[in-house]
């Protein structure tokens, strides 16, 4: 059984009524994920949702040509595959890896229906959970349809620079994915940013040299 | 002792195309009967091309986004 000091851990499980995480730790088993492994295939059966204890995931959606479109990147204490429980065709409605070594608790379809129905608080953090997604997929649909690649790239050098992400290494591949173009386009345009001096490339590293002139590319609209 | 990051080979995605063996512009990639290797360190810029071109993408050139120093 889950020990209620790993669910303290947990920042959205931890301001939980005692009882509730009793509930919760009674009905969760932990399952360990190795970097690189699948979690959960987009259009599987729904059957359990996840609440990661460590590690960092992605969640994606391929579509039938194979390009990727990154939705999210969740780090320790998000839950996942939430809304696939709740929605009526049961489905996943994403695919998600591990992008390190990673533990998440999993509580299944049956035990989640029970602790919504039978615990206000429980339902109530995740509300507040789906606020924050919906935020994030609004933000990402206003990305993808209002800004032109080259300043989706821009943003994203920018927003990587600026926040020290824990993922600092990036293939031209997964920021592809991420911004929602192909490895080649990036490579051009990581070139082209460098023929016009607002980029170094030093090896591994991608020295941003301009902050103003990326910040103009950054609020070109389509 | 050279300690400069190359790029990473996964050779359990390699189909042994030897693309990469071909693009690579500073020649340091060789083919075996186990895949590709860097064959010669030293030279490899790090120019990601054999990522770029790998169609198993069993090749990885991550890369660090950083803003260069104030002088």
């Amino acid at each position: 059984m889950i020990q209620l000091e790993d669910l303290n851990k947990i920042p959205i499980l931890s301001s939980l009524e005692e009882k509730t995480k009793n509930a919760f730790a009674e009905r969760t088993y932990r399952h360990k994920l190795h970097a690189g492994s699948t979690l959960l295939i987009e259009g599987d059966p729904a059957d359990a949702c996840y609440f990661i204890a460590s590690g960092h995931f992605r969640v994606l959606h391929m579509n039938p040509e194979g390009r990727i479109q990154v939705l999210a990147r969740l780090t320790p204490g998000s839950p996942i595959n939430l809304i696939s429980l709740l929605n009526q065709e049961k489905v996943n409605l994403g695919t998600v890896e591990a992008l390190t070594t990673a533990n998440v608790l999993v509580l299944s379809a049956y035990d989640f229906e029970f602790l919504l129905s039978h615990f206000l608080d429980f339902s109530k953090t995740l509300l507040f959970v789906f606020a924050e997604r919906l935020k994030n997929m609004t933000q990402l649909a206003a990305e993808l349809s209002l800004y032109t690649v080259k300043a989706r790239l821009a943003r994203f050098l920018m927003d990587l620079a600026d926040t020290r992400q824990i993922f600092d290494n990036w293939t031209q591949d997964e920021i592809a994915a991420q911004i929602g173009t192909v490895r080649d386009v990036v490579g051009r345009l990581l070139r082209e940013f460098e023929n016009q001096g607002f980029i170094k490339r030093d090896r591994h590293q991608i020295l941003l040299l301009d902050r103003k002139g990326l910040t103009e590319i950054a609020n070109q609209i389509t | 002792m050279m300690n400069k990051l190359l790029p990473k080979i996964d050779l359990n995605r390699c189909d042994r195309c030897g693309v990469c063996i071909t693009a690579c512009p500073e020649n340091a990639l060789l083919l075996t009967d186990h895949g590709p290797i860097i064959n010669a360190p030293h030279l490899c810029t790090y120019c990601t091309t054999c990522e770029e071109v790998c169609p198993q993408k069993a090749i990885r050139t991550p890369l660090t986004v950083v803003w260069a120093p104030i002088n």
